[in-house]
């Protein structure tokens, strides 16, 4: 067999570039796999894959995270995405028991506002303490533990403040409970959920206090208890840990001739801030023949800065000046994530739970492949 | 039946003799006339007040005419979706 051929850096370049036209995208497709260009080796590697594959953090909060993972398949980004909103577990009210319920909003609609609170408490009691709560033989939901189950009460009655001014016109002023917010919400401790969830720091709690939750008027009242349970944002999106998880390609811009003077003004404007810098044209350039440079010295030119920050809004391919001068494009193997969560998880464990998981998953599938072939 | 010895039945008891002895209360607490006692709500002011079978529909205290009945005590399960 003839040894393997070696594709160019450029033809390597072109392969992970997704070319953005004016008016279409194109090279969309990943090429990467045996077969598809006669003579090369393609095939995926290990080896390959460690040496490439990179991961670099941009910012991180308890909150919010954005890393890119370059060198990776698209297949292995969706992956994680798509974990990350519907696979990790997380607890989320599920059953709401309405004993009274006097206010505008229907038990219906707050039983599922209630629901989409999200909560957080003892990380260690979340994760390694409470369970799934598993269904019945029959398929009925099966038996309440304190081990599956959180319970949780919100009693609230609207009163009116008799020390309010007489001209008051702010219903918070002049009723007490005129607005119930998350905070309201209180944990009931069941069993050894007392000594695993303490308050301030470990107790069962909504995340964000002041998320509204209905608003009452005097003589009013909310009177109920909840109770949570684990879940998965493929049940429902009440469960999914994240926010938004998403990803996009890095953007590529490439200036194939010169942009100059006011020209290059322009051409910073139609990016958003910061992806075009404007630099001085050197005396060195000037003096390059066929750079394009000739005789511009000391003018203004447009450089690319940080393609990171760019929208591809494709405004600059809609100026004439600008044709044939600038090339956009996207790098195929290059993911941002942006990971925003709800809370529960903090965000950088929310990845690490995701990798676990799809390995998990892969396991599994392992196992069957190997079943298939026995 | 014939259409002479009928009459509209009413609230009052006296402008139907027919009904005169006879007790339509189901709950049968305390005497027929009187009737349980249940809460209601003044649509005007938000009293809560005691009234009878009988009694007149108006609030106590403001004289409201709409009143509401309070609302059941039993539990309601929904599921948070």
């Amino acid at each position: 067999m003839a040894p393997f051929v070696k594709p160019s850096e450029a033809e390597l370049e072109r392969r992970r570039t997704i070319q953005i036209n004016d008016e279409t995208v194109t090279n969309i497709s990943s090429t990467d796999f045996p077969g598809h260009y006669p003579g090369e080796d393609n095939s995926w590697s290990f080896e390959t894959f460690k040496n490439t594959f990179r991961v670099e953090h941009h910012y991180l909060t308890p909150a919010e995270s954005s890393f890119s993972l370059i060198g990776a398949d698209a297949a292995i980004a969706n992956a994680l995405r798509r974990i990350l909103i519907s696979e990790i577990p997380t607890l989320a009210i599920e059953t709401v028991y309405v004993y009274n319920n006097t206010s505008v909003i229907q038990d219906e609609v707050l039983c599922h506002r209630l629901g989409l609170i999200p909560f957080t408490g003892s990380k260690k009691g979340i994760r390694e303490f409470l369970r799934w709560r598993r269904k019945a033989e029959d398929g009925t939901p099966g038996p309440v533990y304190d081990y599956n189950t959180v319970q949780l009460r919100l009693q609230v009655e609207c009163t009116r403040n008799p020390s309010a001014a007489p001209d008051e016109r702010e219903p918070t002023k002049l009723y007490h409970h005129a607005h119930v917010y998350a905070r309201d919400i209180e944990f009931v401790p069941a069993g050894r959920q007392a000594d695993l969830f303490q308050a301030p720091e470990d107790i069962i709690r909504p995340v964000n206090p002041d998320i509204l939750v209905a608003k009452l008027r005097p003589g009013q009242v909310i009177d109920l208890q909840m109770h949570m349970h684990k879940g998965v944002g493929a049940d429902h999106a009440k469960f999914s840990p994240v926010a938004t998880a998403s990803y996009r390609l890095l953007p590529t811009i490439t200036i194939t001739r010169p942009i100059l003077g006011r020209d290059a003004d322009k051409f910073a404007r139609c990016f958003p801030r910061g992806v075009i810098a404007l630099e001085r044209v050197s005396a060195a350039e000037a003096n390059t023949p066929g750079s394009g440079y000739e005789g511009h010295e000391g003018e203004k030119k447009a450089v690319v800065a940080d393609p990171m920050k760019d929208t591809v809004s494709r405004e600059c391919l809609r100026h004439p000046e600008f044709e044939g001068k600038v090339k956009l494009g996207r790098r195929r193997d290059h993911f941002i994530f942006s990971i925003e969560s709800t809370g529960q998880w903090d965000s950088d464990e929310l990845l690490l739970e995701a990798i676990k998981t799809m390995k998990k998953k892969c396991e599994r599938l392992e196992k069957q492949v190997i079943n298939m072939v026995r | 039946m014939s259409r002479e010895a009928y009459q509209v039945p009413t609230g009052s008891q006296a402008a139907n003799p027919a009904a005169v002895g006879k007790s339509f209360d189901a709950y049968g607490g305390g005497a027929a006339e009187v009737g349980p006692q249940m809460q209601y709500l003044c649509g005007d002011c938000g009293l809560k007040f005691q009234m009878r079978r009988g009694d007149a529909i108006r609030c106590k205290e403001c004289g409201c005419r709409i009143l509401y009945k309070e609302r059941t005590k039993r539990m309601v399960q929904f599921e948070a979706r």
